[in-house]
């Protein structure tokens, strides 16, 4: 006769289904927003643009010369008016990020100055080709959610960086893309190229695949690129990123709990900025915090407390209902080793048991300098192992199994059971770590996790066909790039 | 019949146990040379289960799934043949070491090679220097298979190779041996005349050394 | 008087603002020529700072402190001195990049400048090549620093040296750049006289360009 509880009913049975991790209480995060309402209301943030003066003004502000001064109400009325879920489309217009709830889609991250060549190994200046090869390596890997463009390509018109990876970007994946521009004009380029992709702006706007990304610069500052950039977005309807750069002992306290208050504020002056343009106007609250290095002051993207604020940060983000985009699989390592894997492993696992959105930066090198497609590969594989770990430990009568321990016994084996065969394949299976035994891994040729990467990225940047956008989209694609180009010419 | 042969082959190797059944059945019933059906049906399909385990696109527990289904398919032909007409690769005595009680490696190892044609005769568990001698003495093996998962079982294994010199019949019989702590390295030191570092290697061992 | 410099220096390497301010007060009280204080005092406790922050025996917010002891011990010592006799290692125009407000980065050169005995004029964050002209002909500095964060805003520092290109003082006076997205390439590319890639270097490079 076999076990079986079928004939039972429960009561007040909980179930974890996924691992819990929840840096901050939601009393914790209460203080930490009351925090941020007082410093807004009480110090008030520095805006440097007249649009966005006149805006807060009308909204109710206290505007002073450059300061502005938030009453609590219209930060709690902005809160309560972003939405809480917005839902991003691929190039295809297939519904494929839900930020809502605790869902977890990793990245790559923007602007890097230099980039590792896969090929070479050398560090050098990044180009359009590079980004053509990240946007090819962002399309093969599972895992890798989203594009940025890794790295601002400095052969074409410098001006015109960001319209020129957008197109390249374009070109080469049909996942959904994150992006930034030098200025609004670059912006207007970037939402006419993505609505020649989307069939019209109203396409657009109703399934956006893309979100546009602006920084603040904290403590309590906004330039008029960075606060016109999030009119910019809610007047066109387009979602945006808005984040600061914050970072604990530098330009917030050394504490934690403080420099969470000040990236909070930072991020509520974009948020009210957006939805008094457009009530209900989609924000992504940002984003990158951590500490400073206090020996050779770099804001360090390997730090534990990266993980720590961005966890913390997470957390209020979800108390508030706000979509929250995050920061992983980044390092301050300066070539492919050691240090590289570690620090991208613990901020990967941190930042997706943390529940954030969008986990940005997986493909940051050397403190966010250097962008490496052979990291991006390897994290690949890392997330690989934590979503295996974020789905949790399934507690039902068929995973207890009770009935095939009683048929095997004391002593026998499982590999043949028909229990085995059905759920064997739950097991995460690797493609980058190697389990080979010795003799085999010899056979293969005694490689190193690095020289694994570096074939794997370099296959798939010379193999990797992403599917192609027909010849009129790419020539109206086009079209915008050489009319951007004759702009900026003029512009000289 | 040779398409039902290509069937019997994909069943073996999706390792669906009833449809093996019934398309052996059907092959008997059809009046097929019970040897054929063996060597164009059953063992072909294994081999590429052997290959694909190799090559890594097949997983243990699926092996196992399609031994299992080849045995069943055998089990149905083999009341039909003299046991001297069975195809065999050759006798193997396989059995872990005196003092180790780990029987999954050797039974995966066991499995593979019958799934690859070997007849294997498994000496189970805690099997002593005189129970692998009296099986070789008993079933005149080309192979004897020793298995041991313990660095303090392992050195059961020299026992043996010593007791079959002593017996005069180390050089009738080869010796390989296998499992977590050993190496090629031991094998050496022990006088042994092979190591396999893992099940699916195994079979390929003992044509080696048997051809 | 020598142990009053020598305990003046421990002040300031240890950051205690009071006790510089009454060793200074003391020296002063004592007849102590200004200049000696500045030179025997304050300055050599300044580049056992800077020495032990490059080793990495020290972190920015004590070299910080360690900056805020020596200006209480400068603001003292100046009103007694004719301006053109205070020490000056050279003047240094420094400001953030137009279009940037980041100046955390600009604002620690410029102490770590200032200690080093160097005169420093901040023309602040978003400083337009107008900007940096202006103070160029107004304090004919031997240095012009620019710091920018962003990536954004690293093209404009070569709107400045063409500008000073153009009005005939590019040869008057050194440009060096900084700030995270600055590399030495960069300094190369835009014709910039050096990069420092951190505070602490800053001071040694405007030392090297002045020599």
């Amino acid at each position: 006769m076999t076990l079986s509880k079928s004939q039972y009913v429960r009561a007040n049975y909980q179930v974890n289904a996924t691992p819990q991790l929840k840096m901050l209480s939601d009393d914790q995060c209460e203080n930490i927003l009351n925090g941020a309402l007082e410093v807004l209301e009480r110090t008030g943030a520095e805006i440097h643009s007249e649009e966005a003066l006149e805006i807060f003004k009308k909204g109710g502000c206290w505007v002073d010369g450059n300061i502005v001064r938030f009453p609590s109400h219209l930060i709690e009325w902005a809160i309560r008016s972003a939405p809480s879920r917005i839902v991003i489309s691929n190039q295809k217009g297939e519904r494929t990020l839900f930020l809502e709830g605790q869902n977890v889609y990793y990245g790559p991250g923007p602007t890097n100055t230099y980039t590792i060549d896969p090929f070479t190994g050398e560090r050098r200046r990044p180009r359009k080709s590079d980004t053509v090869r990240a946007a090819k390596v962002i399309d093969a890997l599972p895992n890798i959610s989203y594009a940025m463009d890794c790295g601002t390509v400095m052969d074409v018109t410098p001006t015109l960086s960001d319209v020129h990876a957008f197109q390249a970007m374009l070109e080469n994946t049909n996942k959904p893309i994150i992006h930034w521009g030098f200025g609004i004009d670059q912006y207007q380029d970037i939402i006419d190229m993505a609505a020649v992709v989307a069939g019209g702006l109203e396409a657009l706007q109703k399934n956006p695949f893309i979100l546009l990304y602006s920084e603040s610069s904290p403590p309590l500052r906004h330039s008029a690129e960075a606060i016109d950039k999030a009119i910019f977005a809610a007047k066109n309807n387009i979602p945006i990123v808005y984040t600061p750069c914050t970072f604990a002992g530098g330009v917030a306290p050394a504490t934690m709990a403080a420099t969470l208050v000040i990236a909070v504020a930072d991020s509520l002056v974009g948020l009210v900025a957006g939805q008094l343009v457009r009530k209900g106007s989609g924000f992504v609250m940002g984003g990158l915090i951590s500490t400073m290095d206090m020996s050779s002051t770099i804001l360090s993207y390997g730090a534990a407390e990266l993980s720590l604020l961005s966890a913390g940060l997470t957390a209020v983000a979800r108390y508030m209902k706000i979509p929250m985009f995050s920061t992983g699989g980044c390092t301050d390592s300066k070539v492919i080793d050691t240090q590289m894997g570690l620090e991208a492993a613990f901020s990967i696992l941190v930042a997706g048991l943390s529940g954030a959105n969008l986990i940005h930066d997986c493909s940051y090198m050397e403190y966010g300098a250097t962008s490496s497609l052979e990291l991006m590969t390897m994290d690949d594989e890392i997330i690989g192992m934590v979503k295996r770990i974020l789905e949790g430990v399934k507690v039902d009568d068929e995973h207890l199994a009770l009935d095939v321990i009683n048929k095997v016994g004391p002593g026998g084996h499982y590999l043949a059971e028909d229990h085995t065969m059905a759920h064997f394949r739950e097991f995460w299976s690797s493609s980058l770590i190697n389990r080979l035994r010795y003799d085999g891994w010899k056979a293969e040729g005694s490689k190193t996790m690095g020289q694994r990467v570096k074939e794997k990225t370099q296959d798939i940047i010379n193999n990797h066909k992403p599917e192609p956008k027909p010849d009129h989209v790419l020539r109206e694609i086009q079209a915008i790039v050489d009319r951007a180009e004759a702009r900026e010419a003029n512009k000289q | 019949m040779p398409n039902n042969y290509e069937e019997l082959s994909q069943s073996i190797i999706s390792g669906q146990l009833d449809r093996v059944k019934s398309l052996t059945q059907q092959a008997i019933g059809a009046g097929d040379n019970p040897v054929d059906i063996i060597n164009q049906g059953l063992i072909p399909g294994m081999s590429v289960v052997g290959a694909r385990f190799k090559s890594g696109q097949m997983y243990v527990p699926e092996v196992l799934m399609s031994a299992r289904a080849m045995d069943a398919g055998m089990q149905l032909v083999k009341p039909l043949i003299l046991s001297e007409d069975i195809p065999s690769a050759g006798k193997v005595v396989i059995g872990t070491v005196k003092g180790d009680l780990h029987d999954i490696g050797k039974n995966l190892v066991s499995m593979m090679l019958e799934s690859a044609g070997y007849t294997v005769i498994n000496v189970g568990v805690d099997a002593g220097p005189e129970k692998f001698l009296h099986a070789v003495k008993e079933h005149q093996p080309g192979v004897i298979g020793m298995s041991a998962l313990l660095t303090t079982t392992m050195l059961a294994m020299k026992d043996t190779i010593e007791l079959l010199k002593e017996e005069g019949l180390r050089d009738r019989v080869k010796v390989i041996i296998g499992g977590a702590p050993i190496s090629q390295d031991f094998a050496d030191e022990i006088g042994a005349d092979g190591f396999a570092p893992d099940a699916g290697s195994a079979a390929d061992l003992c044509k080696k050394l048997l051809a």
